[in-house]
Order: structure tokens, then sequence, then C-alpha cells
């Protein structure tokens, strides 16, 4: 496939680009996905794929080639559209190489496994042993190979591998958890320890009843503080502030977190995201984004760090920046002390749909979805339903007391599309909402 | 070998390897699309994918493979993956599909002005004109994104069972987000139209007008916007509204899936079970369907991923819940027929039940008649912020456009609108549905797991909800 990555940028060269970027993509990937505690599909991928970018000075254009027999034929076409495009003037240029990488290690056990079924097993037990009646989710085995290439002496390959299990456990409709388990190697992956937490806050989440609405000091769990951090990840993104999508539009060199927030994208730490170059061939490494609760920089590629002033901070997409790998740098707080700090509060588990009213103020909400708890003294007194967390994304940040000292790893469906480390988190006077009857 | 080859070997191979059923389903997917963001032409972006999916059941479990390599060898690879997974897979009870008829046939959507016959410098002249309206209004816009995209899908699909079925379904979608401020406050839209067929499009949707208008109401709402009022009052809600509201508070909770858990760990589970139909959910005037064959709606087609004939599903039917959105699996499971609702995003993807075009059914009521007999609330046209919990009950609206309706008469805008209401509320207080269907109105719906964010048509009528808690 390497050879196939130069190809398209010598034949892109010689027929007139001025820029050319190839990254060919083999996903060998495998997917069990179950519900009512057994599977219901395997899922196997075999598909390899090229994806170009052209430039004929500041005319852009960007393709696919699935048909490697057709190079010259796909890449005379490409360049024929990129000439009718206006040009784009924000354009920039492609990151001058070569690059020195370090070089792709997967574990080879991880590659091995071509049946998923014990670790769902694993999974399910665990849950159910906690007193789940029904668990869905999935587990994957990632295996991609990328190859870049670029007109610009950028040149590398990369192994991305590593396994994951998501699973919800239910003792009812309204009453369920949520666990993850991620992993680059086979000793480290727990599927057993996700079943169980997932069964656990399923089984304490009995009986919920309807919250009410207020201002609550809320701790986060690592899943759903996974997804706030997810939300400043994607709205540092130069694109999304330019594009006004995002409440961090001159913000640069302001407070927009609480002084204990430290939130950086850093995808050479051994995790799901891990990679060695983003899609203009620059090495990857380690930003803060927020620092102290001060945002420090967009995210940025060639073109949008020209734009703003500043130099690439190794996060191309050619086109829109983008992070990698999240984390939430570590407090010193235990689990157990951010819950006793908590009078009277809640703990939230999960959350999915969050949305927008106004991506440039940060008005938000989203839905808390599984275990949903009122803590009163620093203990569960009650389980909740239907609540909805209704605030202002820098307003939340913004009201963070305390972090704890372990991160875990999580990654879940929509909400944390970024692989992303994420400790518990206590907010204070965050918005609850609810639904009129 | 041809993609129609292809098929035929892998579906006949698959039945050789031991597979009780087996299903395979070439997709090319030819794309062309832009964004337009402050003006600039970000990139041209074209995609050509192409490829094969191989679905089995073998040993009363399913297995999928799917390659995009097009030869024999790999094919057969695929097949052999599939089936030597469903094999392996333990299973306590097994998993079984309805029978179907076996179908042969080839449909197509008519295109008024071809998409591949546009060139792309005209399609991007078209926003760029668009753009330069905006600009020329004055506002204070100071961020435009406006994403054009056409889709041109062939297919062909086998089955063990005879099956053969081919379409062609090129699709236009257009998205954008407009920015409005004023000193520091801010107004934002967003709005989604899809249609199935050809460039004819952007004439159908009126877009220059839509846009332009969308930018005068969000000035509007700047400028003369006061804070919604809060308490109980009547609801009237535009197109957009009430499509939304379809789409997440009926086509979603009666997906049967959904219902039956088989999506529970990731799109959710359903207020709504098996036992549920017969019931009531809504007042007598709601009928809600889903309707795949409507003509140039978004996710127009004839016949689903598993060949089984499209039909229009009514799901609430004068306020009762009377169907679920089916395929062959979930019926088997409910005693039921599939009703045509199994669908994939491309060949990489298996098929499961999904939302095609759904919409409130119109009523004979006009908006204004509508409008006249409201003493006090908020004629609610369109939203921004939206989300509904994972068991489909709790529902959020917030407006965009909105005004005030005092003693039967339209007033200046109010801003923020919130709507938080459970779905039986949001049913069960509709006692008028309006003439004026619109189901241009679309949307990528989100389900399954790797994700497959689907064309949806969200289309509805004007919608009046009687005494219901607004903020």
């Amino acid at each position: 496939m390497e050879e196939h990555a130069e190809r398209i940028v010598k034949e892109a060269v010689k027929q007139g680009a001025k820029d050319a970027v190839a990254e060919i993509t083999v996903d060998r990937s495998y997917q069990v996905r179950f519900a009512r505690n057994q599977p219901v599909i395997v899922n196997q991928w075999r598909r390899s794929v090229g994806s170009v970018f052209l430039a004929v000075g500041k005319h852009l254009v960007a393709g696919e080639i699935t048909n490697f027999d057709r190079i010259p034929e796909t890449i005379a076409n490409l360049l024929k559209a990129a000439k009718a495009t206006p040009e784009n003037p924000d354009y920039a240029g492609l990151a001058k190489g070569p690059f020195k990488y370090a070089r792709p290690s997967v574990d080879r056990k991880v590659l091995a496994i071509d049946d998923g079924s014990d670790y769902v097993e694993a999974a399910v037990n665990g849950a159910v042993e906690e007193g789940a009646k029904e668990c869905a989710g999935s587990f994957w085995r990632y295996n991609e190979d990328h190859y870049l290439e670029t007109s610009n002496g950028a040149s590398g390959r990369d192994q991305r591998a590593g396994l994951y299990l998501s699973i919800r456990a239910l003792v009812s409709l309204e009453s369920s958890g949520h666990g993850v388990a991620c992993a680059t190697k086979l000793s480290e992956f727990d599927p057993d320890r996700a079943g169980h937490k997932a069964g656990r806050i399923a089984a304490l989440a009995k009986n919920p009843k309807g919250g009410t609405p207020g201002k609550y000091d809320i701790v986060f769990d690592p899943l759903i503080l996974g997804s706030l951090i997810d939300q400043v990840g994607g709205r540092a993104s130069a694109y999304t502030v330019m594009a006004g999508l995002s409440p961090f539009l001159k913000k640069l060199g302001k407070t927009v977190a609480a002084p204990s927030v430290t939130i950086a994208d850093d995808a050479t730490t051994d995790s799901l995201g891990r990679c060695r170059f983003d899609a203009e061939g620059v090495p990857i490494r380690r930003k803060a984004i927020v620092q102290n609760g001060v945002l420090k920089t967009y995210l940025h590629n060639t073109s949008t760090a020209k734009k703003f002033k500043t130099r690439s901070t190794g996060n191309a997409g050619i086109i829109a920046p983008e992070p990698f790998v999240l984390s939430l740098k570590p407090g010193d707080w235990t689990r157990d002390e951010l819950f006793n700090e908590v009078k009277d509060g809640l703990w939230l588990t999960n959350t999915w749909y969050t949305r927008y009213q106004s991506y440039v103020t940060g008005d938000f909400s989203t839905i808390p979805r599984d275990g949903i708890f009122r803590i009163k003294k620093g203990e569960v007194v009650e389980a909740w339903k239907d609540v909805r967390l209704t605030d202002n994304l820098i307003n939340v940040w913004k009201s963070v007391k305390g972090i704890s000292k372990k991160p875990e790893q999580v990654t879940w469906w929509g909400e944390v599309g970024v692989p992303t480390f994420a400790p518990y988190a206590l907010a204070s006077k965050i918005g609850i909402t609810k639904s009129a009857m | 070998m041809s993609e129609v080859d292809l098929v035929d070997f892998a579906v006949d191979y698959a039945q050789r390897k031991g597979a009780a059923y087996a299903e395979a389903r070439y997709e090319q997917h030819a794309s062309e699309a832009f964004v337009l963001k402050n003006g600039v032409v970000d990139v041209l972006e074209y995609g050509d994918d192409a490829g094969i999916g191989v679905r089995v059941l073998a040993g009363g479990s399913l297995g999928f493979s799917c390659t995009n390599t097009l030869t024999r060898a790999e094919v057969r690879a695929v097949v052999d993956d599939a089936v030597r997974t469903a094999k392996a897979t333990k299973r306590k009870d097994p998993i079984k599909f309805v029978p179907e008829p076996a179908v042969v046939s080839n449909w197509s959507v008519p295109e008024a002005r071809k998409l591949q016959d546009v060139p792309a410098e005209d399609k991007i002249e078209e926003f760029q004109h668009i753009d330069r309206e905006l600009m020329d209004m004055k506002y204070k816009m100071p961020a435009r994104m406006f994403i054009s995209t056409n889709l041109r899908i062939v297919k062909y699909f086998g089955n063990s069972e005879g099956s053969r079925i081919r379409s062609y379904s090129p699709r236009v979608r257009m998205h954008y987000y407009l920015t409005l401020m004023k000193g520091n406050d801010a107004e934002q839209c967003y709005r989604n139209y899809g249609w199935s067929g050809g460039w004819e499009a952007m004439r159908e949707w009126n877009t220059l007008e839509n846009v332009l208008e969308e930018a005068r109401t969000c000035q509007n709402g700047l400028e003369h916007g006061v804070k919604s009022p809060e308490g109980r009052m009547d609801l009237v809600v535009g197109p957009p509204v009430a499509g939304i509201m379809a789409h997440e508070s009926c086509g979603h909770p009666t997906e049967a899936d959904r219902v039956l858990g088989r999506e529970a760990s990731q799109a959710g589970k359903s207020f709504i079970t098996p036992q549920s139909l017969g019931q009531r959910v809504g007042s007598d005037v709601v009928t809600v369907v889903d309707d795949p064959t409507v003509e140039h709606a978004i996710a127009y087609y004839l016949y689903d991923d598993e060949g089984v004939r499209a039909r229009r599903r009514y799901l609430y039917k004068a306020g009762i819940i009377n169907e679920f959105l089916q395929n062959r699996e979930t019926a088997a499971a409910t005693k039921s027929r599939s009703n045509g609702a199994s669908r994939a995003t491309n060949y990489d993807r298996e098929a499961i039940v999904r939302m095609a075009n759904t919409f409130v059914e119109p009523g004979d009521w006009t908006p204004e008649e509508m409008i006249s007999e409201v003493k006090r609330g908020v004629y609610m046209k369109t939203y921004m912020e939206w989300n509904i919990d994972d068991k489909r009950f709790n529902g959020k609206y917030v407006g965009r456009e909105a005004y005030l309706i005092e003693d039967g008469e339209v007033q200046g805008p109010v801003r923020k609108t919130i709507v938080e209401l459970t779905t039986p509320m949001v049913w069960g207080s509709v006692d008028a549905c309006g003439n004026d269907l619109d189901i241009m109105e679309a949307g990528f719906c989100g389900k399954s797991d790797p994700g497959q964010a689907l064309d949806a048509c969200l289309g509805g009528p004007t919608m009046r909800l009687r005494n219901v808690y607004l903020r």
C-alpha cells in the first residue's frame, strides 16, 4: 500500500498539482454486537481506501481512490475539477517535511483475536453478577494500517490497533448503567470490570423517581465528563471557531475554566487514538488547549495556523483541524473526597444528545442517561430519572471545584468520539431542568 | 466480474458454505460536496466508494462482512468470514427472518436536472450568489457556512430467495448555519433541506428566498425579540418543529429493534413495548406516518435493503400506537410482517430498522385559522437546540423563530421559547393539524454501531398544541 500512496503523489505532481497528499487506510476491524445478553451479529471489514488531497495553486480538491489500477485517470479528473473551483485564499500549503516518526508498535495478541465472544461473555456475566437483567453493547478489535505520503516530503506508516468494549446493563427500562473498557494491549483489557461497573450502577439506579429542577453540585463520572471534555476539544478546532460554531472565539488567553482545569490533546499517549502524524504528516505532539483554566490555543493545521498567525499544532485535517486524544489533567482529590464534598447534589454517570442553542455563547443542554443519583452529605440517597443538564459550556468548566487523581480512558458512541482520559470531577451549581407533565 | 456476477456469486457461494439465508448488496456512492464558509469554498470533495456487503444467517446467527476490492477472490473471503463468524456465534435462541416473496425489480428516481450534468462551478456559483445577497443585507453576520452534498447511489441487491433488485437514487442535500450578532448578542440558525432527484432541488427549496428570510428573522429577533413568556398557554409550531417531533417522539420509539432492545446500548430503548400497540399516545387528530414512497422526499425508496417492498407505515393513527417499523428479524420476533424499514448507509454496514420520511399527516386547517383561535400563546416556526432521552419520553425543542400570539394575532418576536415536554404531553395536546405539509426538511438520523447517519425527512404541517407549559 505504501507504493500506492507514493504513486498517487508522484502522479499528481507530474500532472501539475502544486501540493498533493495521499493517505491509504487499510481497515481489518472486527466487531461483535450484543443485546439481550447474547450476540446479535458479527461484523467484519476488509476495506482499503485512498484519500487524496490536491492543490493547484489555491484551487483545492479532495477525492477517494479505491481502484488503484486507475490512479492516473482519477488524478486527471480531480485536477480538472480543482481548476474549476474558486481559489481558497485561506489555503497556506502543507507542512514541510521530511519528518521523523516513532516506529509503530501494536500488540500482536490483539491482532490475533478473531473471536470476541469470550470478552462479551465476561462483560455480560460481570453485569449480571451485580444484578443486571439485560445487557447490550459491542466488542471491537480495531486494526488499521495508514500510509501517508505528501508532496512536501512527509512519508510515514502507522498501525493502529486496540480493543474496546461498551456495555449497557439494565435492571429495567429506567434503571441502567454503562461501562467501557479500552486498551491497546490484551493484558490491559478488562471487559469484566466494565460489566461490573455497568451492572453496579444499574442495580443502584433501581426505582428512580422524577428529579426536581434547580441548581445542583454535580459529581461527573468519567463517561459524562468525557463528553464535556470532547465538547472542549471539538469546539477548540480553529475551523469550528471560524465557522461560528464555538464559544471560544476571541477567548485565547482568557479564562474559560476553573484554575484546576487543564485539558490537553496528546495522541502520543498509549490509547485507542494513538497516532504518529496528522493529515499533513506533522508529527503528533502534546499541547494544552486549556491550561490552568486559560484557553491557550486552538487546534491548527498549516492553513488555519497561518490565518491565526501561529504554527500548526499537528492537528490537521487538511481543511478542518481536529483533536485526536484528549485528557483532563488529574487533580488531587480521591473519588470519595469529591462525593463527601457534596452536601446536596447529584452524581451523573453518562449522557447523550448534547445540543447547542447558541454555539457562540455555549448555551447547551444534554440528557443524562443511565444512573442519575441524588447525593446528600456525600452518600447516594436515591436514584433519579427524567432530568436534563441545561447550562453553558464555559460556565460548567468554570464551576469545577475538584478533580480526582485517577483518570480512565473512555470513548463512547456519539458523545465521546475522541478517546479521552477522564477522571471524576465535581462542579458546583449546574442547571438541571425537566419536562413539564 | 461485474457487480451483478459478484453479488450472484456471493449469494450462491454462501449457500454452498452452509448459510440458511444469504444476501449481498453492492453499492456505489458517487458524491460531490463542498463547503462555502464565510464566502470561501474550502475544498471541492469527490467521493467514489463502491463495494459489497454480505450478510448471512447460519446456525441461527448473523454474520456480516464487506469489501471494496471487487474481485471473486475477495468476495469469496468475505463470504467465508461471514459464514464462519455466524456459525461460531453461540446464541440461546436462533435468529429468524419472516418469509418474504422473491422480487425482481429495477427502480430509479427521476432527475429533472441530472446532477452530473450540472458543472460543479455552477453549483458553487449558486451558493456564492446566495452568500453575496446575504452580505448585501448589511447585517452583522460574522459566520456563514453552507454545506452542499450530492450523492448518486447505484445499488444491486440479491438474496438466496431469488430477489434481485437494482436501483439508482440521486440525492441532494443542503444545510447551513448563519450567525448574526448585535453587540454581544447572537442569534444562530441551522436549516437542513433534502431532495431525492436532481439539481432542481435548489428551485424546489426556493433556496435563495428562504435563506434570506431566515437571516431577516434572525435580525428581527436580535432587534425586537423579547423573552418568551412562561407558563401554560397554547403553542402553534411550524412544519420543521412538527417534523422533528414526529421523528424523535414517534419514529424512533416505534422502531421495533429499539422496542426489542437490540439498540439498547447506543441509540437506546423505547417507552413503547410490544404490548403498547393499541394504546393511546396522542389526541385523535394525531396521525404520524413514515413513508419511503413519497416522491422526492430525501429518503425515497421502493424496496428496502432486505428486498422488501416499501409502503406507508401508520405509526400513530388517530392518537393510537398503531404499528412498528419492522425488518425481517424484528417481524419474526414480534410475530408480525416486515414493512420494508430495513436500511443501511452503505455496503459496509448491516441493514437495520430505520425511519425514512416521517411526518405528521396534514389536516384541513390553515395556519391563520389555528392562530386566530389562540387567546395567548407562542407561534414557534423553527427551532435550534433539541434533544430527547434514550427512551424517547422527554423531549426538548428550543425556538429559533418564534412570535407571541395575543387575541388571535401574531405579535412581535420572542426568543428561545423552551418546549420541554413528555411525548404523551406533546401528542396529547395537539388539537389541530394544518394543510401545509412540508417534506423538504431533512435530518441526519443517527443509529447503530458503528454509527449510520442516514438521510431522513422530518416533515409536517403547522400544528397547534393546547395549554402546554412553556418557558
